[in-house]
């Protein structure tokens, strides 16, 4: 085991001294299966609103900076280069095609949002799908083979959401200060949030958790508090032993912003939940050869 | 995977923190997946959204008036029910400046004057901001009127 810091974070994230198992291997395939669900599901629902809301751009992202989004809007080119994304991760998951087949899906999926994206809004719902693919894209590239690509791919997930929470953490810090936790910022996101769901939906009724917090600064400042530390360890997902732990935090907490701030977030949670435990353990209690097929796709 | 591939694991992953940085440092923190921006980063800042309410039995002298929300004239129409994503038509709402003639059609095309019928309904921006130590105060500035026949900009905007 190498002693650097670096050598220890790497020997939690992929654990070369283990051996690769059956369970881990059809687990590695479920979660690809669902990062492909999200991916095909975000594409189609980004292209169809793009063909038939989409008007002009009102900001443009990433790539939208150097071309005109607004030349996807019609002509039904925005669900022709869904169809092209839902092909190529079929083909993706059962391995066909070249190595660096999935970094054009991750291409076609920037492009995407870019489009849909183009009208105000900066959604971040969606990032860690599209981080999972690029993990998907690097490990298929640089770490092929049922060894490797999957001890890559969910090592490189989980250091990536890690870093994500706890960037989050100091993004509070140095974008508010040390004050960010004032229970009354969280009244001001309740009220912004009744808003939106009044406008979506036409009526809006505070549940138990937002009178409460709406009651006392003390107790908006106590959920704020909690959430933000909750963000502060979220790097400790990196240690394997300390990975489930963290996980359930991290899920506690984001139930906690849909009670609060009537936000969901289905495809994190999902992710949090599949990669956050060891659910090859469990798979390799009931599967002990592996399928034929299973080297074939992975 | 054994432990030179670790190592080289965690170089790769070195290597996407670089283009990471790189390429958010060159876009404004967005580069989609990669984001410096976390929700709720920014906390206590005033924030506007934007609604529609139908006003089609409020006087027209009265179709104007800036008033908190509580007490707004006319009851919410439901944007979801028309197929208007909420986030996108507050953002296009609160985000747009100069009120051009396209802006102001465009906001007619999202609705569609087969939904909008008979009816008189206005688009309003929703300003919240905290006042005090210990309140929150929001506000309904109607901003465009929408009928069957177009879309009309609130005459003090022009």
């Amino acid at each position: 085991m190498n002693d650097s810091w670096h050598g220890r974070i790497g020997h939690n994230l992929f654990e070369p001294d283990r051996n690769i198992t059956t369970g881990e291997l059809i687990f590695f395939k479920l979660f690809e299966l669902f990062v492909a669900y999200y991916t095909i599901r975000f594409v189609w629902e980004w292209a169809i609103y793009t063909q038939l809301r989409n008007v002009e751009v009102v900001l443009p992202l990433g790539l939208a900076n150097y071309m005109d989004a607004s030349l996807f809007f019609d002509h039904h080119i925005a669900p022709a280069l869904a169809a092209v994304v839902t092909f190529l991760v079929v083909l993706c998951f059962f391995r066909l095609g070249p190595k660096w087949l999935y970094m054009v899906v991750l291409f076609l999926f920037h492009l995407l949002y870019v489009i849909r994206f183009s009208q105000g809004e900066i959604p971040h719902s969606q990032n860690l799908i599209g981080m999972s693919v690029l993990c998907f894209a690097v490990g298929a590239w640089f770490f092929s083979g049922k060894d490797r690509m999957p001890r890559f791919v969910l090592g490189s997930v989980i250091f990536f959401i890690g870093l994500g929470y706890t960037a989050a953490f100091f993004s509070k810090l140095i974008g508010t200060g040390i004050h960010w936790f004032d229970g009354r910022h969280l009244w001001l996101w309740i009220s912004e949030k009744s808003v939106d769901i009044l406008s979506r939906d036409g009526f809006y009724q505070p549940n138990f958790l937002q009178q409460l917090a709406l009651n006392s600064t003390a107790v908006a400042s106590v959920i704020l508090l909690i959430g933000w530390f909750t963000e502060l360890i979220g790097f400790t997902m990196w240690w394997k032993k300390l990975r489930p732990y963290t996980t359930t935090l991290l899920i506690l907490m984001h139930f906690g912003i849909t009670m609060v701030m009537n936000i969901r977030f289905d495809a994190f949670v999902i992710q949090l939940i599949l990669v956050g435990y060891p659910w090859y353990l469990l798979l390799d209690r009931f599967i002990k050869v592996p399928p034929p097929w299973l080297k074939k796709i992975v | 995977m054994i432990q030179s591939e670790s190592h080289r694991g965690m170089k790769v992953i070195g290597i996407i923190l670089i283009v990471y940085a790189a390429l958010v440092a060159t876009h404004e923190g967005e580069f989609w997946p990669f984001s410096i921006y976390p929700m709720f980063s920014q906390a206590g800042n005033p924030w506007t959204r934007a609604m529609v309410t139908d006003v089609t039995n409020l006087p027209d002298n009265e179709l104007w008036i800036r008033t908190p929300l509580h007490q707004k004239a006319g009851t919410a129409v439901p944007v979801n029910q028309y197929g208007v994503d909420q986030i996108d038509f507050s953002n296009f709402v609160s985000k747009t400046d100069e009120w051009t003639e396209s802006r102001i059609n465009a906001m007619h095309t999202m609705f569609g004057a087969e939904n909008i019928g008979n009816n008189r309904w206005m688009v309003s921006k929703v300003h919240g901001r905290m006042v005090g130590a210990d309140s929150v105060t929001v506000e309904i500035e109607p901003l465009i009127l929408l009928t069957e026949e177009g879309a009309f900009l609130n005459p003090t905007f022009r």
